[in-house]
Parts: structure tokens; sequence; C-alpha cells
């Protein structure tokens, strides 16, 4: 049997077909949970959870804070703090931040924002690739991150509200959590715009919590999954795969996220 | 002569704004024999209007080539619907629909190019399909010209609104073209496309189905309650547009409840199939309940009560024809039978929690179907309406004269001077020739996680329609407005010809197309001569261009007309057609991009160049001129170039693939190199303006030595790829690592920023 991860639709939320799809890809099974679902999300018992990308709530309020308070987060609430991987992805990471679950330092208390993208001469949505690396020995311990071999990994964003920011008091502490940072292609941590996109503190793309199994990213890695998403303009080896090589088939840079978790899941 | 009837009925039209001539309301007049109600006069002011009936236009779109093997359903219902493909074991069908948005969104740019994309997807939706992609042809007047401050601001909310709707909707952006043109400064252009997968045997029409007549079925309405938001909508669309009038007429758009409903639909389509019960699904668009109840009894041969008690509102104490008629947003209509009504209720009610999530959003059901074929409403207990069904839908019909345009088309000036090395860089850095990232920078073009090829990545974005199979979609859509104001003809031949084209680029087989129609006043012989000639001109591209069948053309198989595209200052936008075509790939793997590969392969270009500037960026970006002769289109070798292509790349021969449209040769080359960012192209072409800038079209291909040793007539070696990322030729150089960054960034600096305006 193949583990069970449950990927939870809230209303508004709109990836959670590909994040699903992506799922069994690597060796998992992905279900979608529809927000009140409890019965069927919590009878089944799943291995792992993923909060896809979308606009829940229409992010009435700020992005993410209402689907926080959604009662299927007690389920999340619960297995997180019993230790399972949980992995939010963009509007995901709004909603575990929004949640206290990342970073966590007192779980249930929002201790960290994803804001308005700050780039020079726009604001609003921005999409495009964009590349980050693993950072720091925390990286290690995350199960969404036991794959990544260290190279700088591509994959898009797409959001209008994704700077992680933290209180200034906080920023060392965040500074070992922020274990995914964006990157030049090269691998040179990210200095501003355009490596980035968004001027996030610490360039922090993804944020783990303090033990490690949950992960806040923004970029889209189930996105990324197959050597076919992969821009065939785009800088440094990925984008030489994908000029040269045939792109059927061929796993592309997102699928270590999950690939990780299935190895930390012991799938064989 | 005493004529009460006429003076009461002119006192109608003034003080309910009708849009409805006296001649009109005589007729509906005398088509009741009693004065009509409210609800009477603004149901078939909408059903009469030129966006709903057509009544200009439609017998001129009887010339278009609508009927091909793989078409399921052509023009008439909400959308196109072709075959597509066969997935273990399972039929697929591709659903197109084309729509324009174009007065909404002068008026408010935000909010009217979100609910054009809100409209369109709609229209896919009830066919039964799931929306997997849309684009949007978007025709914007001079930002730096008089009107400049105005149009900038309409370019940024237009693109806002779409990306705001589209965005959260889910639905991938897979591009479009945006223009720019003097002639728009008082009426943008919004088209619209959406496009969805469906299966063969679960496509919804949109009717009551005749099962109806035997067992009793109901009307449920679903989505957002009902309020007066778009009152007038259809009518506003078909008036000329004066300031800001109008404002109240458009809609709200909600892609938050959109995506639920979307959601909440699949649920109810699934389990409507599994009842075997026959259904019909409609969306709620122009004209709103009245609309949509009428025309599902009409089609179906038979009649409905509608009872506008039952309808959830937003607002309390609304007029009845204001509940029937507004153009509220977000709701979708069922014809189902009664005795599954409750399932359906609860799918949306409990499952999907319609209720808590939206204030006053719900289903309920609001009417039943009758076999008495009368259109009948009541509002507390009074008849509101009450007509023979047929009637309401049976539309009005103008012949309008229509006087042949004198094509503006001259021969090209005679000495062109020709420095590539300015030359090119000033065309790059034109409004017409700069990138359009800023754009597509706002989309999001990646949700659903099937898209193979992105904007600016190639001629077309290619996606995955359905998961697991090999098979992929291509999609573009194109229309020149500066060859329409000089040739009607050769603008709609042309719009089809570069849709092709770009479709070909990739390696798809053009299966289908759609068109919208975007002309000036109907009533001005010369705009229907206009009209009548750019439908000429896509006819004939259409009888070239078809792909699967020997002698069957590639079909349009929906679309949409707009007239009155113009100021009451009398300025008519230039003749418009905009043209979508989908295409079909094999195999996703083996379809091909315009990022260049390899150093020392070499760059074939194919189709002969002819002195053809007319219409084209050289003139306009270089000498400041306009006029001149608009590009022939040649059918047979269009046809046949694009042919080529297709093989080519499907060999894998063809490495990387770009058409030669707007700036010619030196324009597609130089896009080439900017898009790959590391090789680059060394031209045998000296500085010669016919070979490099005229826009006769034609593609440049990279083809590696070995394989260019068959090349058909039309076909020549021209240059190789280097790798130092410059463009070349005999004795000139451009120097595009200098440009690069402003190309890239023109647009949002003109239009965004507003720098050094």
């Amino acid at each position: 049997m193949k583990p069970l991860v449950a990927v939870v639709r809230f209303p508004g939320s709109n990836c959670e077909y590909e994040t699903a799809r992506a799922l069994d890809a690597c060796g998992l099974h992905g279900r979608i949970y529809n927000w009140n679902e409890l019965d069927e999300a919590s009878g089944r018992g799943c291995s792992a959870w993923v909060l896809p990308g979308g606009f829940s709530f229409q992010d009435r309020v700020r992005a993410g804070a209402v689907a926080a308070r959604e009662r299927i987060m007690d389920l999340v609430f619960r297995d997180a703090q019993a230790g399972k991987p949980v992995l939010g992805i963009c509007n995901g990471a709004q909603i575990l931040l929004e949640s206290g679950l990342v970073p966590g330092w007192n779980p249930g208390s929002v201790q960290g924002c994803l804001a308005g993208n700050l780039a020079p001469g726009r604001t609003g949505y921005l999409s495009g690739w964009v590349f980050m690396k693993p950072v720091g020995a925390g990286a290690g311990k995350c199960p969404w991150l036991m794959d990544l071999d260290g190279a700088p990994v591509p994959a898009p964003i797409a959001h209008a509200e994704g700077r992680f920011v933290f209180r200034d008091e906080d920023m060392a502490g965040a500074s070992e959590l922020a274990v995914l940072r964006y990157c030049t292609p090269e691998g040179e941590e990210a200095a501003g715009w355009p490596h980035n996109p968004n001027g996030s503190a610490l360039a922090a793309a993804g944020v783990m919590n303090t033990r490690g199994n949950i992960l806040a990213m923004m970029p889209h890695p189930e996105r990324a999954l197959h050597l076919f998403h992969v821009p065939p303009n785009l800088p440094g080896p990925w984008g030489e795969a994908r000029r040269t090589r045939g792109a059927v088939g061929t796993p592309g840079p997102g699928a270590s996220f999950f690939t990780g978790l299935a190895r930390y899941l012991e799938v064989p | 002569m005493d004529d009460t009837i006429g003076k009461a009925l002119e006192r109608e039209i003034a003080e309910r704004k009708l849009a409805m001539t006296l001649d009109e309301a005589r007729r509906l007049h005398g088509l009741f024999g009693r004065m009509p109600t409210p609800l009477e006069f603004h149901l078939f002011d909408i059903m009469w209007s030129e966006h709903c009936s057509y009544k200009s236009s439609r017998k001129l779109l009887k010339g278009l080539p609508v009927r091909a093997s793989q078409v399921v359903i052509g023009p008439g219902e909400d959308a196109g619907v072709v075959r597509f493909c066969t997935h273990d074991g399972v039929d697929y069908d591709l659903v197109v629909a084309h729509e324009s948005h174009n007065h909404p969104s002068q008026v408010l740019p935000v909010e009217g190019a979100a609910t054009g994309v809100g409209g369109i997807v709609r229209d896919v939706y009830c066919m039964g399909a799931d929306v997997i992609g849309s684009l949007d042809l978007l025709r914007f007047g001079d930002p730096l010209g008089p009107s400049g401050e105005r149009c900038r601001g309409i370019a940024r909310g237009v693109v806002e609104g779409i990306w705001r709707y589209g965005n959260a909707l889910g639905v991938p952006n897979l591009g479009g073209d945006t223009e720019f043109h003097p002639g728009y400064d008082d009426n943008c252009l919004v088209n619209v496309v959406a496009l969805g997968i469906a299966r063969h045997d679960r496509v919804v029409h949109s009717f009551v189905p005749p099962e109806a007549g035997s067992e009793p079925y109901v009307f449920i309405l679903a989505g957002k309650p009902t309020d007066d938001t778009g009152f007038g909508g259809a009518t506003f669309a078909s008036a000329d547009l004066d300031g800001e009038q109008g404002m109240g007429s458009v809609q709200v758009a909600d892609p938050f409840l959109k995506r639920i409903l979307s959601q909440a639909n699949l649920a109810a389509l699934e389990y409507l199939f599994g009842t075997g019960a026959p259904f019909g699904f409609k969306d709620l668009g122009a004209g709103g309940i009245a609309c949509v109840t009428s025309e599902m009894a009409a089609h179906g041969g038979l009649g409905i009560h509608v009872d506008l008690d039952q309808v959830p509102v937003g607002i309390p104490g609304l007029p009845p024809e204001v509940v029937a008629c507004s153009e509220t947003q977000e709701r979708f209509g069922f014809a189902v039978a009664e005795r599954f009504a409750e399932g359906v209720l609860d799918i949306y009610n409990r499952r999907f929690e319609l209720p808590r999530l939206f204030p006053g959003a719900r289903a309920a059901v609001i009417g039943r179907f009758t076999s008495e074929p009368v259109y009948r409403v009541t509002c507390a207990g009074a008849e509101a309406a009450c007509a023979p069904a047929s009637a309401i839908t049976e539309g009005v019909f103008y012949d309008r004269p229509a006087e042949d345009p004198v094509s503006s088309s001259t021969d090209d000036p005679g000495e062109l001077p020709c420095d590539p090395g300015k030359d090119v860089p000033a065309m790059l850095l034109s409004l017409g020739g700069c990138s359009r990232r800023a754009v597509w920078s706002y989309y999001d073009s990646e949700v659903r996680g099937s898209t193979v090829l992105r904007p600016g990545e190639a001629d077309s974005c290619v996606i995955l329609p359905v998961p697991g199979c090999s098979v992929g979609l291509a999609v573009s859509g194109d229309g020149n407005p500066w060859y329409g104001e000089l040739d009607p003809f050769l603008g709609g031949a042309h719009a089809v010809g570069e849709a092709v084209r770009n479709v070909a680029a990739v390696g798809a087989v053009p299966l289908c197309a759609t068109d919208c129609l975007n002309y000036g006043n109907p009533e001005e012989p010369s705009v229907m001569g206009q009209f009548r000639r750019g439908i000429e001109g896509i006819s004939e591209a259409c009888r070239h261009l078809g792909f699967l069948e020997p002698g069957e053309p590639l079909p349009i198989v929906s679309g949409n007309v707009s007239l009155y595209n113009q100021s009451s200052s009398g300025g008519s936008i230039p003749p418009s057609p905009i043209v979508a075509v989908f295409g079909r790939l094999d195999d996703y793997g083996v379809c091909c991009d315009m990022i260049l590969k390899e150093p020392g392969n070499l760059l074939v270009l194919l189709g002969p160049r002819h002195r053809e500037f007319g219409g084209g960026l050289f003139l306009r970006a270089v000498l400041g001129g306009s006029g001149g002769r608009v590009p022939l289109f040649r059918g047979p070798l269009e046809a046949e170039m694009a042919r080529w292509v297709i093989a080519g790349v499907k060999s894998r021969r063809i490495v990387a693939s770009h058409d030669i449209s707007v700036g010619g040769l030196a324009l597609a080359a130089a896009e080439m190199v900017l898009s790959s960012g590391g090789p680059g192209i060394r031209l045998e072409i000296g500085a010669d303006p016919v070979q490099l800038y005229s826009e006769t079209p034609g593609y440049l291909l990279e083809m590696a030595p070995r394989h260019v040793d068959r090349l058909p007539d039309h076909a020549r070696v021209i240059g190789e790829i280097t790798g130092d990322g410059g463009l070349s030729g005999d004795g000139w150089r451009v120097d595009l690592a200098g440009v690069r960054d402003r190309w890239s960034d023109m647009l949002a600096s003109v239009v965004w920023r507003e720098e050094g305006v």
C-alpha cells in the first residue's frame, strides 16, 4: 500500500489536482479532501499533509488567514504536532504561517507572515521561474528536502504575497529555519531582485518549523515535476537538459520534494 | 393621424432606456396585441440586441466555413466542440469559445476584463467541459499618443482584471497578443478565448431535453444571489461609447465563487450522468434568468413557468424585470428531472456549502418546464411576462447595405534606406516590436501543471489537456489591425494565416478556429462593407488551410460579432477580425519552440520574400510612414509551408522555429536570439530591405546541416547559428546585447511605470 497523503482543498484552492498527481507520480497516494470532509480525512489516517496553492477564501483578511481557522486545520495541527510531515505550497505556505505552524516557536501563534511582493517598479502578482537551494544543517532533517543535493533547483513562482517577514528579534532564529533560499542559476545566494523575486527576508523561498517536519514554500514544485515543465531557455543544467534530451517521462527539478517524502516514509 | 400607441411606445423606450427602435417596439406591440409588460420590454430589448440576435451580421456570417469531419458542435451553442483524442478507451472533445468584452473594458477596465474572462469560461464549463486554458487578444490605443494617459490606464486595468480573475480561477493563461493602434484610443478591444476538454459522451447541451415533455422537469439556478448588476449589459454592448456612461451596466465578477462553482458543477454533472436521466445545462450571461430560461425552453420545443419569488436575491425589493434580466455573474442553470433536483441542490448547498461561503449564494428550483410552449414569469402572484416561447428566440434581422471598401493598400515607396544596425533596434524598441513580457508576467500560465510551452518560448503555447495522455494542444490568437485598416479582406485572411502558422510552427496540426469580428457601426454601409470583406478573407483562408480531410476547410466552430466599436465622436476602430486557431500534437514530446539549440546548425528560410511593406513595422517604426502594399494571402503556399513545417518538427529535423510576420525576417531572427539567451544568428543577407523587413509570411527554421539536403523549392539556407549571442549579416551587425534589457522591459516602462512619457 502506498502511503496516503492528504491534499486539502479549501474553498478557492486551485492547485489540488496537479499536487495530488505529483504525489502519485513519486510513489505516494495523493488524495484530495474538501475542507469540510473532516470525518473522511480523519477516518483513513494519512501519513502526511499537503496544503496546495490557490486563493483560499478569496484571500479575505490576509492570504491564508481564514483557511488557517477552518476546522480541518485542527487535524493538520494534531498530526503536525505528532511529527507527521506537512508541506504548504504558495497559498498553502500562507496558511501554515497564519496558523502558527511555521516557524512554530510557539505553535498556534502567528510569528511570521508572507507580505506583498517588493519588486522595483511593480506591485501585485508576479509569475516566472526562479532558482533556490537548501541552506544550513537544518535542511537535512526536513523530509521534503531530503532528496535535494544542494544544487540550484529551478521552479516557478506565481504569487502576489510571497515575501517572508519576521520581527527583528526573531531574525536570528528565522535564519536557522529559512532552509530554502533563492539563489542565482549558478547557486550564489540571491542578493536582491531579480533572483530574490519578492524581497523576501533572508532570501527565503521556504521556511520550516523548529522540528523540521513542516515546510512552507512559495515556489511550486508540482509545476516543475517533469522535465517538460522546464522552460527551454532556462539557464543552467535543467534548461540544457530540456533543450537536448527528450522531455517525456523524465523527472524535473521539483520531483525531489516529493521523492524525499517517499524516502522518508520508506516507500520501497 | 392619431398615434397614441406610438407615443406610448416612445415613452417606454425613453423611460426604460431601451435600445430598441420605435419600429422594433411597434413590432413587439403587434406580437403581443397589447402593451408589453416592463419585463417583456426588457427581455425583448435584450434578445433583439445586436449582441444577442446578430441582427446585422447573421446573413453574412453564413459565408463562414463551419463544417468539417471533426466538428461535433459548430456555431450556435455556447461553445464549439471538435473531436480531439482518445485515451484509455475514452474519447475526448475539445470545447472552445471566443467572445469580446470591449465596451465594459473601456468604461471599467478591471471589472470589464475580469467579467470577460468570467463569461467566456462559463460558456465552456456549461458544455460539460473542464476549462484548461484561456487567452486574451488585447487592442489598446496609443499609450504615447494624445489620449495616452487614458490608454495606459486602460491597458493596466485590463491586464489587472485578467490576472485577478484568471489566476484565482485556476485556469492557465496561454498568452494571446497585445497590439497598440491609435484607432483604439476611444474603444479598446478585449477579446477572450477559453478552451476546455470534455468526454465525448458527456458533452451537455444547453436546452431542456425532450424527456421533459413526458416527466416533470424543473429549472435549477445555482450560484451567486441575483442582484441588479449588469442590468442592461447586452444592450450596452450594442451601443456607441460616449464618455463614462454605462458604468452601471458592467457586471461584478467573483473568481473565488466561480472556482467553487466549477468544482461543484463537476460533482453535479457526475451525479446527473450517474442518474441516466437526460438534462440540460447553461450558463447565465447576457439577459440573465430571462434569457437562459426562455432559450432553454424554446430550443427544447417546450415552455416554462418561472417563479421569481423563488430566486435567491442579494438585494430585496428589486422589480421583476431587474431580477429576471440582470446579468449577475457566477450563475449556472440546469434543466433536470424533478426527481433528481434534490440531489443537485444538495451538492451545491450542503457538500460545497455555497450559503456559508458567500452570503446568499445557493442553488434553488425557480422554474418548471411545461409542454405548452409558453414562456411565463410570475412574481408575487402576478404575471410579469407571458409570450409564446419561440417568439422570444426568433429574433429580428436586418439586411444592411454594404459598400465595398476601397483598398487603401498602395504601392510601397520606391527607394528604401536600409541600415540593419539601426533599423532592427528601432523596431525592437517600438510598441509593435517590443517584448510582451510585462503582460505575461502578471499571468499564471502554469496552474494545472500541464503547460509545456509558455508565452515567449514558442509561437504557440502548448498544454496537455488530458493528464497521462501524450496528445498536446497548441493555441494561438492573432489579428493585425494595421493590415485590416489598409485592406479589410487581407486583415481577415492573415488573421487566420498567422494563427495557423503559429500553431504549425510548434508542430501542431490545426484542428479548428474561432473568430471575433470587431467592427464599427453596422448602420454605416462602409463599415458593413469592411465587415463583409473581413468575413470573405477569413473564409478564403479557412478554405485553404484545412489539414485533416482533403477538400475540407479549417472550420470556424464558435465566435462572436462585436459591432458599434467607435466613440460617439465618430471614430470607428480599424477593421479588427481576430482569430484563434487550435492544433493537435500527437506527442507533446515532439513539439518545437523558438529557442536556438546548437551553434553550427543552419537557419532555413521558408517562404520567398516579396516587396510587401504595407502596414508593416519597418514603415512605422523606422521610416515613420504608413500605407504601402499589404502582403498578399497566398493560400496554397501557406498550406504547403505549414505541412512541411509540421512534418519537419515531427521527424525532429526542425529543432527551432519561428514564423515571419511583424517586422519581417530580421525581426523574427532577432526575437529568436533574444529569447534564447546564448546563441546568435549570422545571416548570409546584405542590407537588403526586402529580404530583411518585408512582412511576406514565412518561417525561420533551425536545422542540423545533415537535414537540409532535401529542402522544398520555396526554402533555402540563409545563415547559421553562432555562439556569440548576436545578429549579423553581410556587412552589418546588430548590437542585441545592448537592446535586450530595454526590449524586455519597454512595455513595463511605458505602460506601467510611465517612464519617459
